[in-house]
């Protein structure tokens, strides 16, 4: 008997028999729904730390001036330490091989000032490079450019946040804020940042759209230190040409840094690719877990069928005799219990895989998990409910060909 | 469960040739049905021989059993034994599905013989919108469709009122005019006068094997 004949043998059973059919599928349906839906939780989490750590930069190497206590402060800078500063910076630039950019970044807490409107804001002082070695967008207005650094002007680039607060619908750009007692040009306004809500590394979480951004230059010349004991720089960002690079230049970093501050411990690295690496290292067993609890539930869902379609072959023992009398040979008996069972987890995959999407997208609307599916899921869970349902669909298979004609025929 | 073996036919000796028409007789029990799945391949005797065509059946394994059945045997049961869900055109179909003939020659090929039965109106019905005489019918065209060696019949018209068991024995009759060789299991009397010989069975003895004096006139 033809391939094509099986196949419409097998369907027209299971188009007979729909109710039962479904029954045998249920398995099978939530086996791969669950399998789409959990790998594209998984891919969702992958996605989310990686675009996490692409804020920070993977080809970065950030080194931060460590939040001490006055006391700490005291006694750093009497065991000789400056703590963070230009010529930190400048060394890592001549000495690490492989540097593309140093942007190094001072820091102070301010109170911003726009006609009847205060607010809390974090002054950052950079230099040009910082908007491109730090992957950040200006929403409108323009970034800082070199004449301005040069010169030391008074301008800024406020957050998206802090502009929202202080200008509300108004257009911020070339209106003038003020900040302690300077008086700033809004020059552009950022795009919004999604929110900085875990702490990376050593990088406390927080909120990046509420910062202003003005030249170094700027900073050094017009706002006092925060104490007198404030060292120059809290962050410096080093960016690596080639990634391959990037553990080596962070230890040469790291050497610099150690000595020009003595073995003082006020400084910590950050390398937001060692952290994404880490971090998916320890999700990859978070990712087994999962995928090996989708696969179960396959596998059980394989066990329904094998179950169901036992049952259907004491059921159909009739007909089977009937095919077996008018001259149907055992594998073509065979054949049209595995077709059944094939055509029963693949109509149950196509199911399931609607159902699985239509979770993932439920999960990322409804929820703040964030799910991505990937089409090779949606391969590997149709391709194993095929696997599965030939696989536990051979036993009853088997039975049923080698059912005794004259038996089945005689029974009731 | 104890299985007891229970001897459903001994001493069994006869030779029925090309287009004779046989009726077996014989009360309830008496071995008729184990004799006619011997006759077709249904069943293996577990002594003896029997030989179809100068074959040895018992010599054959599963698939040349089913090929025969296939191809030499068409069977009539006294329960129709259609599939219920499919259509006459179908349940008739099915032996050509098997014997691998092709769509468009299994189509005409089933046609005519639900035309032969007279129920080529009826080739979409399925047997449950049938009446009983025109299910043994269907039965009938399907046991006839691969053009088989011998028809075989086990009390076709047992689940029958008289009339439409008339009619079903007047198309065996038809049959064996064409030059099928019938043999038909019965324990009703009238339907045995319509064949030549009639081998009557008794607790799985050959009682008596005659010709027919009614019909061989
Ligand atoms: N599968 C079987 N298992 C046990 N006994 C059987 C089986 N088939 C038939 N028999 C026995 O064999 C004898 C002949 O049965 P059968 O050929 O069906 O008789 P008939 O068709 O003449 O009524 C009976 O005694 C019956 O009980
Ligand atoms: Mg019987």
């Amino acid at each position: 008997m033809q391939f094509e004949e099986n196949i419409r043998v097998a369907l027209r059973g299971l188009i007979d028999h729909k109710f039962r059919s479904f029954l045998t599928m249920l398995g099978i349906i939530f086996g791969v729904a669950s399998v789409i839906a959990m790998l594209s939780i998984g891919e969702g989490a992958k996605r989310e730390a990686i675009a996490k750590y692409q804020d920070l930069g993977v080809s970065n190497i950030i080194v931060r001036d460590k939040d001490l206590t006055v006391q700490e402060l005291e006694e750093v800078r009497s065991k000789f330490s400056q703590g963070l500063s230009l010529n930190d910076a400048n060394a890592i630039k001549n000495i690490v091989p492989g540097v593309e950019a140093v942007v190094p970044q001072a820091e102070k807490s301010v109170e911003v000032k726009f006609a009847d409107k205060a607010s809390k804001s974090t002054l950052i002082g950079i230099t040009p490079e910082f908007i491109e070695v730090l992957n950040y967008e200006t929403g409108y207005g323009k970034f800082i450019d070199q004449m301005q650094y040069d010169r030391g002007l008074k301008v800024c680039v406020l957050g998206a946040g802090i502009s929202k607060t202080l200008f509300q619908s108004r257009e911020p750009v070339g209106q003038m804020v003020k900040v302690e007692d300077q008086w700033l040009e809004v020059v552009g306004v950022m795009k919004s940042k999604a929110l900085f809500t875990e702490t990376v590394g050593e990088l406390a979480s927080r909120d990046l759209n509420n910062d202003i951004y003005i030249p170094l230059s700027t900073f050094h010349k017009r706002f006092e230190p925060e104490n007198e004991l404030a060292s120059e720089l809290k962050q410096l960002t080093v960016k690596i040409e080639n990634s391959e690079k990037l553990m080596l230049a962070a230890s040469v970093v790291e050497e610099i840094i150690k000595r020009h501050h003595y073995n003082n411990p006020d400084y910590s690295i950050v390398i937001p690719y060692e952290l994404l690496k880490q971090e998916e290292k320890e999700r990859r067993i978070y990712n087994i877990l999962l995928g090996a609890i989708a696969a179960i539930s396959l596998v059980v869902g394989g066990i329904g069928i094998m179950n169901i379609m036992l049952a259907t072959v004491m059921e159909r023992t009739r007909e089977i005799g009937i095919r077996r009398a008018i001259g149907a040979r055992k594998s073509d008996i065979m054949s049209q219990f595995v077709t059944e069972a094939v055509a029963i987890s693949i109509t149950g995959g196509i199911i399931g895989v609607i159902l699985g999407v239509g979770l993932s997208l439920g999960i990322t609307l409804f929820t703040d998990v964030t799910t991505f599916i990937r089409l090779y899921s949606v391969f590997i869970a149709f391709g194993f409910s095929v696997v599965v349902g030939i696989s536990f669909g051979y036993l009853p298979a088997k039975s049923a060909a080698n059912l005794k004609p004259i038996e089945s025929i005689r029974y009731e | 469960m104890g299985e007891i073996e229970v001897t459903a036919l001994k001493g069994v000796n006869l030779q029925i040739r090309k287009n004779e028409y046989v009726a077996i007789m014989g009360p309830s029990g008496s071995g008729k049905s184990t004799l006619m799945n011997i006759l077709g391949c249904l069943d293996t005797p577990t002594s003896g021989e029997y030989l179809f065509n100068n074959v040895d059946v018992s010599s054959l394994n599963d698939d040349e059993l089913s090929a025969m059945r296939n191809r030499e045997i068409g069977f009539v049961f006294q329960t129709f034994n259609l599939l219920p869900r499919m259509s006459s055109l179908h349940n008739v179909e099915l032996p050509l599905m098997y014997a691998g003939v092709n769509k468009q020659e299994r189509k005409d090929r089933a046609v005519n013989a639900l035309e032969r039965v007279g129920l080529a109106d009826r080739m979409h019905h399925k047997p449950s919108e049938l009446s009983g005489g025109q299910r043994q019918r269907v039965a009938v065209a399907r046991a006839l469709v691969t053009n088989p060696g011998i028809l075989l019949a086990d009390e076709p018209t047992g689940a029958l009122d008289s009339k439409t068991g008339d009619e079903i024995m007047a198309l065996f009759d038809e049959l064996h005019n064409e030059g099928n060789t019938i043999i038909v299991i019965t324990h009703e009397k009238e339907i045995a006068e319509y064949a030549q010989r009639t081998i009557f069975l008794k607790d799985g003895n050959i009682f008596s094997d005659e010709p027919n004096s009614i019909r061989n006139k």
